[in-house]
């Protein structure tokens, strides 16, 4: 157990000193934010009522996302995994400890959000905490998922940008974070309930702002929840079958 | 005789169809540095993974230490340290965390005396992006002896060392030696292998082509000792061919000759210096090198 918080740690303060590890998990979610809450919302008023929320999708999506699958691909093409291996350090630690650093990550952003939406944006606050709160934890527990599996799947780092893309920018554009799902062509509304940023944002409008939706909070959030631990299973799955292809 | 360290019998690992190494035997004495020569794709690396416990043998028995390397890896962690041919660490990670995590993992407290001991006492906090080439090998290879392990795998750890860099790593290796700890070391540089190791093996197309002693593996090759004369007047030239030296070249004043019986054609040719009333401004003899007799078999296998 040491060990493992040992390592944590050392993982928490080397992504400190990563610029990338930075840019994706905190400077441009936050940027964005800020011109979200001080443009965005000014002009559509009525996203200032979710400012919190679909903000931290957005951080949650992108850090997760576009953040979490480069550093795995990068251990494994340098030869990080196979030093840790012969070190002794066991490689399914490794990738757990990928993802309790970008959960800390990615919860410390939306905090950050959270505290500062209604406070400088004038953000409307959820009328349940507990559900706003759990919502979140799933949803960043399978943003990370996803994140690994595109890390384990992707043979190099040009190939998990590009898996990465394909995620992120559908989750943008077609959850309803950045303006209402309803507006969208009922294809793309579809296509929108593959990623789990729709269910997640649908979540929060029902379950933890108490707003009308287009179908149960209940059932997205289970949805979201089922697509992070299939996600993980996968992952984890990859990730063995790699070390066992690698063995020979 | 020594005991082994380490125990190769029958090793055999394929690629698909592509025989990697061919059922070798071999065997490390305790204590000692052997070397593993080859040609690129003569099998070393493959036969040290194996060893590492990172690669699946297809077949024979392998112990380190007594413990077998596909089955007991967590206790082969505990005896055996490794130095990877390319490994890397995180870039951001700076070499004291580096120790602290890999001594945290072994259940032992940081060992910044191994990085000290390696002249790291400046770099402790420098990020493994900011280390140079050398730094970062002596880092691995202090990382690997964490767990004062019994025997050390190191595969071309001097590989990209300018000479100091090497002179370094080399000191090391003998320390470690000193200490008591078995070192099988991977290399193409055969002045490292004939300088670092007691006994070394040329592997080629997955086979132990010759296993020995350097001076004994250079000794077994068909390879021609080499008589390098100058006198003062010069009446080994224009050259011939003196008893069972073969004359080969002149260049800049020196006579050249081959010969398998340096005793005797030394003997021949200073007898003929003599008779001419000349003396000897120089003289050289030189043994076939380890590289000379490297080449030999690699050729040897290519032509098979």
């Amino acid at each position: 157990m040491n060990a493992f918080l040992l390592h944590l740690w050392v993982q928490v303060r080397m992504d400190a000193r990563e610029r990338g590890t930075l840019l994706t998990f905190y400077a441009v979610p936050l940027t964005f934010f800020v011109v979200m809450g001080a443009v965005f919302s000014s002009i559509n008023p009525t996203t200032k009522e979710t400012l919190a929320a679909s903000m931290s999708i957005f951080a949650v999506t992108m850090g997760a996302v576009l953040g979490a699958p480069i550093p795995l691909v990068k251990m494994r093409e340098s030869g990080v995994l196979r030093a840790y291996r012969v070190s002794g350090i066991p490689s399914r630690a490794v990738l757990f400890i990928q993802e309790v650093s970008a959960f800390f990550h990615l919860l410390l952003v939306s905090a950050i959000i959270f505290a500062t939406a209604p406070l400088f944006f004038g953000a409307g606050l959820p009328r349940d905490y507990t559900g706003y709160f759990t919502i979140l934890l799933i949803y960043i527990f399978a943003s990370i998922a996803l994140g690994l599996l595109i890390g384990v799947t992707a043979r190099s780092q040009s190939m998990a940008t590009m898996l990465s893309q394909a995620v992120f920018l559908p989750s943008l554009l077609l959850s309803g974070i950045m303006f209402p799902a309803s507006l969208l062509p009922r294809p793309l509304l579809w296509l929108g309930r593959i990623f789990p940023a729709t269910h997640a944002m649908q979540s929060f409008s029902v379950l933890a702002y108490h707003l009308k939706a287009n179908y149960s909070g209940a059932s997205a959030l289970g949805i979201t929840a089922c697509i992070g631990m299939l996600a993980t299973a996968i992952a984890v799955w990859r990730f063995e079958a790699a070390g066992r292809e690698e063995l020979g | 005789m020594a005991e082994a360290a380490i125990r190769v019998q029958g090793l055999i690992k394929r690629y698909g169809p592509t025989i990697a190494v061919n059922g070798i035997d071999l065997e490390v004495r305790k204590g000692e540095i052997f070397g593993l020569l080859g040609p690129n794709g003569a099998g070393k690396t493959t036969t040290l993974e194996c060893l590492e416990g990172i690669r699946k043998a297809d077949g024979g028995r392998m112990t380190v230490d007594g413990c077998n390397p596909q089955s007991d890896r967590k206790e082969l962690r505990r005896r055996l340290g490794v130095q990877l041919q390319s490994s890397s660490l995180p870039d951001s990670i700076r070499a004291d965390e580096a120790m602290s995590l890999v001594c945290a993992w072994h259940g032992l407290a940081p060992r910044i005396d191994l990085l000290k001991g390696f002249g790291m006492e400046t770099s402790l906090k420098k990020q493994y992006h900011a280390l140079s080439t050398g730094q970062k090998r002596r880092l691995h290879l202090a990382l690997a002896l964490v767990g004062d392990p019994a025997v050390v795998v190191l595969d071309e750890p001097t590989a990209g060392l300018d000479v100091q860099g090497r002179a370094q790593l080399h000191d090391a290796i003998r320390a470690l030696k000193a200490k008591g700890i078995t070192i099988l070391l991977a290399t193409h540089d055969m002045a490292e292998a004939e300088t670092l190791c007691d006994r070394l093996a040329i592997m080629i197309h997955g086979n132990i082509a010759a296993v020995g002693s350097p001076a004994q593996v250079t000794a077994a090759g068909h390879g021609e000792t080499r008589i390098i004369v100058r006198t003062m007047n010069g009446s080994l030239l224009p050259g011939r061919d003196i008893g069972n030296a073969r004359f080969t070249k002149v260049s800049e004043g020196y006579g050249e000759w081959m010969c398998s019986d340096a005793a005797a054609a030394v003997i021949d040719l200073l007898r003929k210096v003599q008779a001419a009333g000349d003396t000897v401004e120089d003289l050289r003899v030189e043994r076939p090198s380890l590289e000379e007799r490297f080449l030999e078999l690699v050729d040897g296998g290519e032509h098979e």
